[in-house]
């Protein structure tokens, strides 16, 4: 049988698990997820300055960086694959440093190590000390009740002829950046689920009187029975509300109104109140008779050329291969009126019939003003304008991540709270029992915990007016600096 | 309306006349005197040689308390700045950049003062107060007719919801500027040891312990807001400007808590990723002056 002999005893690994362990080990590292999230936080600044004119700065500052700046402005950094893969990085990588985790933390909670050294006690940078006279077990139940009068936790174990001693409190807190982090992956799991399994119409518009169906897979449909909009005096539009019916499969199932902030829930769908228009209804036969349009045409997706506080529509008769436009009244006489070359009155719409493809040379484009119940023939047309209503423009959504989303929030929160607001503390300390009594040697874990260490030196202070002994302090050096020095550090590991 | 409009401008004025005394004192305060010391010399050759060596001596404790007097004014007359215009408007002044510029000083000088109180130190305020001021530099730039009350506009009418983000953003980049101070001080106390400086563990402390309620508060701007823009646009979340820059600062801040934590970085840096982070706060404050987008107030 083939022996397997393996220098300095160390198990050979596979390549494959040696792949898997740097895979393990790239995820964990916290050192490469302040990478990650550094590059997140840079591509995030790349994606927002691109909506403004920063990079134009830039460029016009170097020219030679124009075609950069161009490509910035034409990259969309949200919507970019490299941008999918990073956040899908970070999730995998926070999910593989919880599991991680998980088992130390569970260890310093559940199990904490009562042992320590005295080496380690010696070289910390804050420490106490003080001598007692006593029993030990008066010296122990006095500290007991010190860390206990706090909140703290207290243990003992008897190491030779010394008892070693460990307190600790809000060790749950401990587990708060979970929940945190957990938010963190809900909100992107919330994000993928709205966008597989939910829509967004941004401009699903009504005419009063007029029925559309939502669509997306449902069977639900919207009447506008009557739009309003109240101004101010100064003329700021103070409310806009959409009063509608909503039809499931033809049948009413429920009446309501939509306004800015009050959106109208049905089913799946949720619909808000967006923008508002004008429309006109408008019946147009052909040169045969042949009615070619009857619905009440939407203003304002387009606006007319040269005004935009006209609004404009347009409707297409591929049939007739021409294209007619329409042009409101001026909204706002009092802006800008030199731009207002037609000079409408309400009760009129301009019309230009023209042909479809800018190319075609045989139909000159028409134009005429049409008046209210008066049918004009224009060109090889016929146009009536029968009337003018209003269209409310919705949105429609259905987002099924919403609670995933709000269980995020909650967690986010609250994890952080219990994270920053409820530090753990603990400390150490070994009483030393000896002929002339009892050595108390204590110190903090409590690197770069400014709170921590005050609270240490108080509790020190306290067990000094009960022992009716003065005790020796160390604090961190007469300024309060650091040492960074690596000793301390690689000791103290359990903060890590 | 209109008195009580007026009443409200006028504390404003007092408050921001306050602040900037309370910044000059509080930099006496900290700067401390600065005493030069000339020798002349003359060499054999001829030629003298002046040398000047500088020693700095704490700053003057009075002007420091002054400073303390003077930035409680400037709190409470910002306070009655808002009083008054809550009052006259019926809802917080939250509505344009006067408005919450005008909270904004308040902010501040409460998170500023509750630092002071909590650590005894008073060299913070030479720049937080400055800070403090400068921003009612600003209210005093913007034009006078944001000095009216106007009704808003239906998608900022989303009362509580759209009160507690705009407020929790105000008080995170208020407590954001006292870990932007804190972290100023660590890294001028770490290149030169100004012994009356407070120690660079405790800036390091005030900084962190800002961040502490600075990041929570800011988390929840993003979820208020995405919570706001949900009822009145529709969506969680649309990529805006205004939206992402806050992402940004979010982000930088979370940098800040992981190296801070975990990798045990010396305070140096720390201390650089705060001021890269307050920048972005300043970048997210006044984003409406580049961007567009659904946050530029401009109507629906
Ligand atoms: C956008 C992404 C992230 C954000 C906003 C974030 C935020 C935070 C915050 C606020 C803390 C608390 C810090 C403190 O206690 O002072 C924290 C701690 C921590 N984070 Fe993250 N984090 C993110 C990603 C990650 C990733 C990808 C990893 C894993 C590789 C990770 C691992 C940790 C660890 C191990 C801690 C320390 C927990 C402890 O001390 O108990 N984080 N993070």
């Amino acid at each position: 049988m083939a022996q397997v002999t393996v220098a300095n005893g160390t198990p050979s690994r596979s390549p494959v698990e040696i792949m898997i362990d740097r895979i393990w080990r790239f995820f964990t590292s916290v050192r490469v997820a302040v990478l990650e999230i550094t590059l997140l936080a840079l591509m995030v600044l790349l994606g927002t300055l691109r909506g403004s004119d920063a990079p134009q700065w830039m460029a016009n500052a170097a020219p030679a960086l124009q075609p950069l700046v161009d490509s910035w402005y034409a990259w969309d950094v949200f919507g970019s694959p490299i941008f999918a893969i990073l956040l899908a990085v970070i999730a995998v990588a926070i999910a593989v440093c919880t599991v991680n985790r998980l088992p130390a933390i569970w260890g310093t909670i559940s199990a904490p190590r009562i042992r320590t050294s005295k080496g380690y006690i010696e070289r910390a940078e804050v420490k106490a000390s003080f001598t007692h006279a006593g029993t030990l077990d008066e010296l122990r139940q006095g500290m007991e009740s010190i860390f206990t009068s706090r909140r703290y936790r207290f243990f003992t174990e008897q190491v030779g002829n010394d008892l070693h001693f460990y307190a600790d409190k809000n060790r749950w807190a401990k587990l708060g950046t979970f929940p945190f982090h957990l938010a963190l992956i809900l909100l992107l799991v919330g994000g993928i689920v709205a966008s597989v399994y939910g829509f967004r119409d941004t401009n699903f518009a009504v005419a009063e009187g007029e029925t559309q169906s939502v669509g997306h897979g449902t069977d639900l449909s919207v009447e506008l029975v009557r739009f309003t909009d109240d101004y101010t005096q100064e003329g700021i539009a103070s409310n806009y509300e959409s009063e509608v019916v909503i039809y499931d499969n033809g049948q009413p199932v429920e009446e309501g109104s939509i306004s800015v902030n009050g959106p109208l829930n049905h089913g799946v769908a949720t619909f808000y109140q967006g923008g508002f228009g004008i429309s006109v209804d408008l019946l147009i036969d052909g040169a045969s008779g042949r009615t070619l349009y009857d619905e009440s045409l939407e203003m304002g997706f387009f606006n007319f050329r040269g005004n935009p506080d006209a609004p404009a529509g347009l409707i297409r008769l591929p049939s007739e291969g021409v294209q007619v436009a329409v042009v409101a009244p001026d909204t706002d006489r009092a802006n800008r009126p030199d731009l207002d070359t037609l000079q409408l009155q309400s009760g009129q719409v301009w019309v230009q019939v023209a042909p479809l493809s800018t190319s075609d040379p045989d139909i000159e484009p028409v134009t005429a003003v049409l008046d209210q119940g008066t049918p004009l023939e224009v060109g090889d047309l016929t146009l009536l304008f029968e009337r003018e209503s209003r269209f409310t423009v919705l949105q429609v959504a259905y987002n099924p991540g919403i609670p995933i989303f709000f269980i995020a929030s909650v967690l986010l929160v609250g994890g952080l709270a219990a994270t920053f607001y409820f530090p753990l503390r603990r400390v150490r300390g070994i009483i030393h029992h000896g002929a002339g009594g009892n050595t108390l040697t204590m110190t903090p874990l409590a690197k770069r915990d400014w709170g921590g260490k005050k609270e240490f030196f108080s509790m020190a202070e306290r067990a000094g007016e009960r022992f009716h002994t003065t005790p020796t302090i160390k604090r961190p050096d007469h300024e309060g600096n650091w040492h960074d020095d690596a000793s301390q550090e690689s000791d103290d590991e359990e903060t890590r | 309306m209109e008195t009580l409009v007026q009443m409200s401008f006028y504390s404003f004025a007092a408050s921001s006349l306050a602040l900037g005394v309370a910044s000059l004192s509080y930099m006496l305060y900290a700067v401390g005197r600065v005493r030069v010391r000339r020798a002349t010399m003359t060499t054999s050759t001829g030629t003298t040689v002046t040398s000047s060596t500088a020693d700095f001596l704490p700053g003057n404790i009075g002007a420091g308390q002054f400073g303390t007097l003077l930035t409680w004014f400037g709190g409470v007359f910002a306070f009655l700045a808002v009083l008054f215009r809550t009052i006259a408007a019926e809802r917080l002044p939250l509505s344009n950049m006067y408005e919450f510029s005008l909270m904004f000083v308040l902010a501040i000088s409460i998170m500023y003062l509750i630092f002071e109180r909590i650590y005894g130190i008073r060299h913070l305020g030479a720049i937080v107060a400055t800070i403090g001021f400068g921003m009612t530099l600003y209210i005093w730039s913007l034009p006078a007719d944001l000095r009216e009350i106007t009704p808003l506009i239906p998608a900022l009418q989303a009362g509580p919801i759209m009160t507690a983000h705009v407020s929790s953003a105000i008080f995170a980049y208020a407590t954001f500027a006292v870990s932007f101070a804190a972290a100023i001080l660590y890294l001028v106390k770490s290149k030169r040891n100004i012994r009356w400086l407070p120690s660079l563990e405790m800036l390091d402390d005030v900084a962190f312990r800002a961040v502490t309620i600075g990041f929570p508060l800011l988390s929840l701007v993003l979820i208020l807001g995405s919570v706001w823009a949900h009822d009145a646009w529709g969506v969680y979340w649309s990529w805006d400007p205004k939206e992402t820059a806050a992402l940004f600062t979010w982000l930088v801040y979370a940098v800040y808590l992981h190296t801070r934590t975990l990798r045990g970085w010396r305070g140096n840096r720390s201390a650089i990723i705060l001021l890269i982070g307050f920048a972005a706060v300043i970048f997210t404050y006044y984003g409406n002056y580049f961007f567009g987008g659904l946050h530029s107030y401009g109507g629906v």
